[in-house]
């Protein structure tokens, strides 16, 4: 089991408020981990500092290192990180162009493909391992807003995977979708896991227990018990976890 | 009661929204009808395409292409420098400084529009005009250029705030979904950002543009008024607006030069209300996505 990401006292602070407390965590290669805890745990700002997308608010300050095979994230510049790894987000972003375009956008620019015919294979492999193309297949050249929840947030994790990140990072993706569509992202999330590093922030502990291999319960900005799903699911060694997990706070 | 007060307001608002469109078109058609009477006597071709503009020659020359030429030269030179300063600063105070900065930064651009003209003229003939004529070393520092670098601050007011309201209502999750693909701060704001926010800071330019035109104080103090058609920026010009201004009142009530001046009015008029028609558009379009 080789570690992908390795956390090493990471503190962080929003206008010098400490949010999260000297964390260290490891995320094994090809695993699901999630993330679960009550609200304003510090889950997202966790998620946030992975990608460094928390460094783009001037108010936010941290200490400790990440580091991503080994190498600092922070001797990487953010546009190469962000490439290696992918995040979604709680709500869907699709960004205001056509489902076709919202895909290219990012390889085009990275200069991984230049021609019509890889750009269009390329559309059809991210759709198809995002559980998307049957629906919208006639419909490339339309406007991806004008696309329901569900199928908005599905694109985003093809726009993710168009850009074959190693690492792909989840904002409880799920919180706005229907039971339907959940269950689609889901599944597609498994998929992933042959292929990818997952990181899964939710809301929902029995999403949790359904799609990870390992999950860790935070609270208050501090890492109270990390475990095997089943393990951490069935005898929680922390009574605060049992109460979480068994709906009795947060 | 409250129902006898609703409906004396809502009178009172609909009769003020309907006296605005009246004035509107008294206003129109005042200048139609002085403008016509001299259309009768005057070829509108040899109005818009005549060179000379000597109201008091024998027979008098009332060609006004000299003063659409300089009115476009000044606008189209304030244009080109107020629009892009405007967009870089918009784009700044939007997405670079933090919030307590922008609001400082915004109420001291909307202060500039508090300027009145006389003032931003007068700044302009004491110390841009000289300026001008050593730098460029010509004549007279009184050219189209000195017109537009003033009008463009003029303009920018409104450009800045108007394209920064758009620029900042464009829904940060589309700047996070970009950036998080790995798209630098740079190429997110050209991209995402600008392209977003394109119908707002298009009417913001033309909203700008109308300003501009339609400004007197400034052009007629500094442009150096002389209605020859000018070969370059660098030379004197004259506009419509500082001809009406500075003529108006030396002309007899009811003469051709009096009625000549209400046409030239009545192309200003024209103008604007088409550029103002096309802002519209565009604010229309934002409103609609
Ligand atoms: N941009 C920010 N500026 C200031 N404080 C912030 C910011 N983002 C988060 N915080 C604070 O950091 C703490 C942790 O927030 P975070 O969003 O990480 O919680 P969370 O666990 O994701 O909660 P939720 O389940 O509601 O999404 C909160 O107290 C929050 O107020
Ligand atoms: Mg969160």
């Amino acid at each position: 089991m080789v570690d992908k990401i390795k956390v090493d006292n990471l503190s962080c602070y929003y206008n010098r408020k400490c949010v999260l407390e000297s964390l260290n965590i490891n995320v094994i290669q090809n695993e699901i981990l999630s993330i679960i805890g009550p609200s304003n745990s510090g889950k997202t700002t966790f998620l946030r500092a992975l990608n460094r997308m928390n460094d783009l608010d001037l108010t936010y300050s941290r200490r400790g290192e990440v580091y991503l095979d080994g190498g600092s994230i922070f001797d990487i510049s953010m546009e190469d990180l962000r490439r290696r790894i992918g995040m979604l987000f709680a709500m869907p972003t699709p960004l205001p162009m056509t489902i076709y375009e919202n895909i290219v956008y990012a390889p085009k620019r990275l200069g991984l493909i230049s021609k019509k015919s890889e750009q269009d294979a390329l559309v059809e492999r991210a759709l198809k391992d995002a559980s998307l193309w049957d629906e919208v297949k006639d419909r490339l050249k339309s406007s991806a807003m004008k696309m329901s929840g569900g199928q908005q947030q599905r694109l985003c994790i093809a726009r993710i995977l168009a850009i074959n990140p190693e690492v792909i990072l989840f904002d409880e993706p799920c919180s706005g979708l229907d039971p339907i569509s959940t269950v689609k992202v889901e599944e597609s999330m498994i998929g992933l896991k042959q292929k990818y590093t997952i990181v899964l922030v939710t809301n929902n502990v029995k999403q949790a227990s359904r799609v990870s291999d390992r999950t860790v319960f935070f609270f208050m900005g501090k890492i109270v018990e990390i475990g095997t799903t089943d393990k951490l699911f069935v005898s929680p060694k922390e009574k605060q976890t049992e109460d979480y997990i068994t709906g009795r706070f947060g | 009661m409250r129902r006898i007060i609703d409906t004396i307001i809502e009178k009172v608002i609909f009769s003020c929204g309907t006296l605005s469109v009246i004035f509107v078109i008294l206003i129109f058609s005042f200048l139609f009808m002085e403008s016509f009477a001299f259309f009768k006597d005057f070829d509108i071709t040899k109005f818009v395409t005549g060179r000379y503009w000597y109201p008091d020659s024998e027979p008098a020359l009332f060609g006004i292409l000299s003063l659409i030429v300089g009115s476009f030269l000044v606008t189209l030179g304030a244009c080109l420098i107020a629009v892009p300063v405007s967009i870089m600063t918009a784009l700044y105070i939007s997405e670079v400084v933090s919030k307590s900065v922008r609001d400082v930064l915004k109420s001291l651009v909307e202060l500039m529009a508090a300027i009145p003209s006389v003032v931003i003229g007068f700044i302009g003939m004491i110390v841009l005009v000289p300026c001008v004529r050593k730098l460029f070393n010509v004549p007279t520092g009184l050219t189209a250029f000195s017109g537009s670098v003033m009008l463009a601050f003029m303009a920018m007011p409104t450009m800045v705030t108007i394209s920064e309201d758009a620029i900042h209502s464009v829904p940060w999750q589309y700047k996070e979904g970009a950036l998080a693909l790995g798209a630098t701060k740079w190429q997110t704001m050209r991209r995402i950002v600008l392209k977003t926010a394109r119908p707002g800071i298009m009417a913001a330019i033309m909203l700008g543009i109308g300003r501009v035109v339609g400004e007197t104080m400034t052009v007629m103090m500094i442009t150096g008024n002389s209605s020859r058609i000018p070969h370059s920026i660098f030379e004197p010009v004259r506009t419509m607006t500082a001809v009406i201004a500075a003529e108006m009142g030396e002309t007899v009530k009811g003469s051709m030069h009096y009625k000549a001046l209400f046409s030239i009015g009545l192309v200003l008029f024209l103008i604007t209300f088409l550029i103002n028609f096309v802002a519209d558009l565009f604010l229309g379009k934002n409103k609609n996505k």
